[in-house]
């Protein structure tokens, strides 16, 4: 390494300026290239002894000058090549955003003691970008002469001209893997002087011709072979001093396989392809075939070289897409660009060090490896080089080497981590203030593509050069989409690391909300009287950015009121949904992201927001003080059936929720009240019913749960909307979903929803069906399989409806419930369902009138009972690893309900409590929170064990005391504003 | 960067002048600390040496003006206009910081990346 370095730098210097020499050197021939055409075409002479030629060799006259006739008739042209060419050309940058599809998304599911759900989806984000380059070929043996003289430009000209040839004369498939013209350049050897060599035409394509077939990336580089001599012109010998040989020392070149072909065609929009003159060039990798749907079509590739000029081979009309930036003389150069950008990007380069050294270096992704294919005598730079490219003073040269950084970089956790350890990160940072669009665009999708992934090193990274304010910094500045949807890309990977969470929050959340959602989402502030109001626009940068504050939204009571008192945010997001639902169109990532967001931010609502307090259902403090709780901490198991017996309807409880007044409104409800209106309630239900999207139903679902808990005024408000909505339906729909976590979702808003007595009629009516059919057990198992935590969600609903309701108990053996309850609690392979199922069970037992229907049924005494042998009376044993995960269990405030008919249950809360927290508390440290996230994961924690703390419901209270003991040894860190 | 009381401290620092807001009547610098030696070392996120008491930047508000100043989330800060802050109680600091006589503060932040400048320009 460290020779590389010293190399590097010492070399960097001289390389360039010689470069730029050349430069001159190379404009002038090109001039005088073109002058020469003509004469060249007299004086094509192929040498037909080289055995690179052979293939051709005869025709290689005669497809020259068909060349030259097609340039006449560009028309024709175009049209032959249009169709060929998207194989092979130009490796288009394709940017894909995340992966949606799911795979990487860990989801967490927290339930808090009141029974909200929070789900916290870490959305691990891929984007892919590819930068993609074109391919151009080798040059062509054919116009050898041609490319000749002109010298240097030539070896452009050459390729397309070759290209162009190849297809006319239909006598070979073009060849897919050469090299590009730019690699060619780049391995600019430091020892040449003549240009001519460097440029000459490189025959390779008969080498080639076993490769075409495949168009593939992979086919790509693998056939390589370099025993092709380069195609001596007249005019000069091919250099055999360049590694010729080197080329045998590789002969595997790995193909690089590249997996966002296909990927990226199911996301989102592949980048736009950018005509951007440099870097793009480098990169070898050619799209699958697949890719070719985005931009490739009907783009000639050959256009970029001098050749382009003389012969019209774009078809289509169409430029070339690299707008030629010269760094140094742009206007001279514009249509050779290839080299020059060549030359720039690889200062460097020499030779004479091999690509060896660099190959084993970087791994197989290297440069140096990319260089292989192309042309062996050339190698890219290696990485400390590129890196030092980075810091060059000309801003092409940075832009490239940003670029060639994107590609190599691409899916490569071995390059990112190299480049993190080369101090790249915080040379693209800065370059992210760069005034020039193109560098500090590069920068940005270089950050993304380093910012993708699992290893939370480079997002560290990222974040400690401070590359968070700095790309908000650049949001706001820039109007350029693409660089929106870069930063908006890259925020969004780096949103999916915990402890960078509230640094986007702290430097971004405003910004991202002024510049994106409210503008993408139609929402206005003060609406035109004239103008109507907008739709959401679904742009991939509204789609990166709710991506980002959905995974943002996670991050803990903190972060959910900053983002509730966000200016603008919750309204634009609502505005977003309905927008999303009026035009039925909710399977869309955005929707997602927008429903994930909602739901959040309706965790812990009835806490959180400011001024909840008033809305606190004011029975509640009486019936479940902490004078009961810790009488009743006291309980121990044994009185369960007693106290059970207890248990009646209470009529009381329905009277106040039928005849539910909503609050009349005095002025607009805006901003975070928007979460609880019960308005939303039909919005959620309308994704419900039509959505298709697991995670939106999901998210809907779970956001009725969230709204559906608590103990305050909206609540109520919320769970008799629900039901004049006629969402209970709907929901008991779901609870047939395919969907694992959809009916986990559902059956713990059913559970919610039930504390309205209505609703708790209704839905033991209904749902019971569709409850009990999705257990196990018995003798028919059920259709799908689900998790454990779903299954203990179902039981915890039904223990939920069945309590204080005979006749839902009823409804329940009449499902046919008991006899899967009763296989459940004698051998269930988890302890949790098994618990879950005793409760049920002893809930049901405890209805005296039952009882004889019951042992109609053959059953007993003993079938109702906890299943001792595993769930001994202490359970505390236990408790730890079979964890009650409570995702369903405590969670309504038992308000309605005497104290006295709980009692006998709580015993086993006791247990289950603290381990429900225990789960939680897991799921925290399994985030890989370094040292210095510590206290982040304190700040996390803390606010839900305060909320255990004013917890009424007694069995979570002493869940939560254990908890606090557990965790609350340390005083909470003390933060001021000044 | 570890301390040891009574030793002198060796830190690359930066200087950043912040101009309150006047806000009503209150002074605003748009910025957080946490930390302080009658605080938990070990819950402070930001700092490396989970002992280390000193006082910490733990928010930077959005466009405030610590934020236009160049202070950033994690910075450590040392001196405000020239009093120690490595030795100091959370609200000895917070004081410190918020003199309604002062409109501007000066104060000298370090903070691991620019040890990490240092150490690699001297490499």
């Amino acid at each position: 390494m460290d020779d590389y370095d010293v190399r590097s730098a010492a070399s960097i210097l001289a390389s360039v300026k010689e470069q730029e020499a050349r430069f001159e050197k190379l404009t002038r021939a090109l001039e005088e290239e073109r002058r020469n055409v003509s004469m060249q075409l007299e004086r094509v002479n192929i040498p037909s002894d080289r055995s690179s030629i052979s293939n051709i060799g005869n025709s290689e006259s005669f497809a020259w000058q068909q060349l030259v006739l097609q340039e006449q008739s560009p028309n024709n042209l175009t049209s032959k090549a249009t169709m060929q060419e998207p194989h092979e050309l130009v490796e288009e940058t394709v940017t894909v955003e995340e992966d949606p599809g799911t795979p990487t998304s860990h989801v967490s599911v927290v339930t808090s003691d009141d029974g909200t759900t929070r789900r916290t989806e870490t959305k691990v984000t891929k984007v892919v970008k590819t930068v993609t380059t074109r391919t151009v070929r080798q040059v062509p043996l054919g116009p050898d002469g041609l490319p000749m003289e002109g010298s240097s430009p030539a070896g452009s000209c050459t390729d397309s001209i070759d290209r162009r040839y190849m297809k006319n004369g239909d006598r070979y498939i073009t060849p897919q893997a050469n090299s590009t013209l730019t690699r060619v350049y780049n391995s600019y050897p430091d020892s040449y002087d003549n240009h001519h060599d460097l440029y000459r035409s490189y025959t390779g394509q008969d080498g080639f011709a076993d490769v075409s077939d495949n168009y593939g990336s992979l086919s790509r580089g693998v056939h390589y072979r370099p025993r092709y001599a380069y195609v001596p012109r007249d005019n000069y010998r091919p250099d055999e001093s360049y590694t010729l040989p080197s080329r045998n020392k590789y002969p595997v070149a790995q193909p690089q396989v590249q997996p966002d072909g296909t990927l990226d065609l199911n996301r989102s929009q592949p980048e736009r392809f950018q005509p951007e003159p440099y870097g793009l060039e480098d990169d070898h990798r050619s799209l699958g075939p697949d890719d070719d749907g985005y931009e490739l079509d009907g783009e000639p590739e050959p256009d970029y070289s001098t050749a382009g000029r003389r012969a019209p081979t774009r078809t289509n009309g169409r430029r070339p897409r690299r707008g030629y930036e010269d760094p140094i003389e742009a206007e001279i150069i514009e249509d050779r660009m290839p080299y020059l950008t060549g030359v720039y990007n690889a200062p460097l380069a020499q030779p004479e060090r091999g690509s060896m050294a660099s190959l084993d270096r970087l791994g197989r992704r290297s440069p140096s490896i990319d260089s292989i294919r192309k042309d062996p005598r050339w190698r890219d730079p290696d990485l400390p080089e590129v890196i030092a490219m980075l810091s060059h003073h000309l801003d092409p040269v940075k832009s490239n080497a940003a670029a060639y950084l994107q590609h190599l970089c691409y899916e490569n956790d071995k390059i990112k981590k190299e480049v993190r350890q080369l101090k790249g990160i915080p040379i693209l940072v800065g370059l992210l203030d760069h005034p020039k669009p193109d560098v500090h665009r590069r920068a940005c999708g270089a950050l993304r593509n380093i910012s993708y992934g699992k290893d939370h090193d480079s997002k560290v990274a990222i974040k400690n050069c401070d590359g968070i304010p700095a790309l908000v910094r650049l949001l706001r500045k820039t109007n350029d989409m693409e660089v929106r949807e870069l930063i908006t890309g890259t925020l969004w990977n780096l949103s999916s690391y915990e402890p960078l969470k509230i640094v986007i929050i702290n430097h971004g959340l405003q910004t991202l909300t002024n510049e994106v959602i409210i503008p993408h989402s139609g929402w206005e502030n003060e609406p035109n009287e004239d103008s109507k109001p907008r739709d959401a626009e679904w742009t991939t940068v509204f789609k990166n950015t709710s991506g980002c504050l959905r995974n943002v939204s996670s991050d803990g009571s903190d972060a959910r009121r900053r983002l509730r008192e966000c200016e603008g945010l919750v309204d634009a997001l609502l505005h977003a949904l309905q927008s999303a639902v009026g035009k039925k169109d909710m399977d869309r990532k955005s929707v997602e992201n927008c429903v994930c967001i909602m739901r959040n931010l309706s965790y812990q609502v009835h806490r959180e927001v400011p001024g909840a307090d008033k809305f606190r259902e004011p029975s509640t403090e009486q019936q479940t003080g902490t004078g009961s709780a810790q009488k009743k901490k006291k309980d121990d198991s044994g009185c369960f059936g007693g106290k059970k017996a207890k248990g009646k309807r209470n009529v009381d409880t329905d009277k106040n929720f039928d005849t539910l007044d909503l609050p009349k409104r005095i002025e607009p409800v805006k901003g975070y009240e928007l979460l609880y209106q019960p308005e939303v309630v039909r919005l959620y239900l309308s994704l419900l019913t039509e959505s298709r999207n697991f995670n939106t139903l999901e998210a809907a679902a779970g956001a009725l749960q969230n709204l559906s808990a608590g103990q305050w005024t909206w609540s109520n408000y919320i769970r008799s909307t629900v039901r004049k909505e006629k969402g209970l339906p709907i929901l008991v729909e779901l609870l047939r979903s395919d969907s694992d976590k959809v009916v986990r979702a559902v059956a713990i808003a059913l559970r919610n929803l039930s504390v309205d007595g209505r609703n708790k009629d209704l839905i033991g009516n209904y749902a019971m069906h569709d409850l009990v059919s999705n257990l196990t057990g018995g003798q028919q198992r059920p259709a799908k399989n689900l998790e454990e935590d779903t299954i203990v969600a179902i039981l915890n609903t039904i223990h939920e409806i069945v309590t204080d309701s005979s006749s839902n108990a009823r409804s329940l053996i009449q499902a046919q419930g008991i006899e899967k309850l009763v296989a459940i609690n004698k051998s269930s392979q988890s302890v949790r369902e098994m618990k879950a199922a005793a409760h049920v069970l002893q809930t049901v037992w405890s209805y005296k009138e039952l009882r004889n229907p019951l042992h109609k049924d053959g059953w007993n005494k003993s079938h109702f009972q906890p299943n001792v042998t595993t769930l001994p009376k202490g359970a505390k044993t236990g408790g730890k690893s079979s964890g009650y995960d409570d995702s369903t269990l405590p969670l309504i405030e038992r308000n309605q309900k005497d104290g006295n008919k709980w009692s006998g249950e709580m015993i086993p809360m006791e247990q289950f409590g603290p381990d429900t927290y225990s789960t939680l508390d897991r799921r925290e440290k399994e985030r890989k929170y370094k040292t210095t996230d510590i206290s982040g994961d304190a700040f996390e924690r803390q606010p839900l064990r305060n909320d255990t703390n004013k917890r009424n419901i007694d069995r979570i209270n002493r869940a939560s005391m254990n908890l606090v003991d557990a965790h609350d040894t340390k005083p909470q860190p003390v933060d001021s504003w000044v | 960067m570890s301390f040891v009381a009574g030793q002198p401290v060796t830190a690359i620092v930066q200087r950043i002048e912040i101009r309150k807001l006047r806000h009503g009547d209150n002074l605003i610098l748009g910025f957080s600390i946490g930390g302080g030696i009658d605080q938990d070392p070990a819950q402070n996120p930001y700092s490396e040496d989970k002992t280390d008491k000193g006082i910490y930047v733990t928010r930077v508000s959005e466009g405030g003006p610590a934020e236009v100043a160049g202070l950033q989330i994690g910075d450590k800060i040392m001196q405000v206009n020239g009093w120690d802050m490595t030795m100091v109680t959370h609200d000895q600091a917070r004081k410190r910081l918020t003199k309604k006589n002062e409109d501007i503060v000066r104060l000298l932040v370090t903070r691991k990346s620019l040890q990490q400048a240092l150490h690699h320009s001297l490499q």
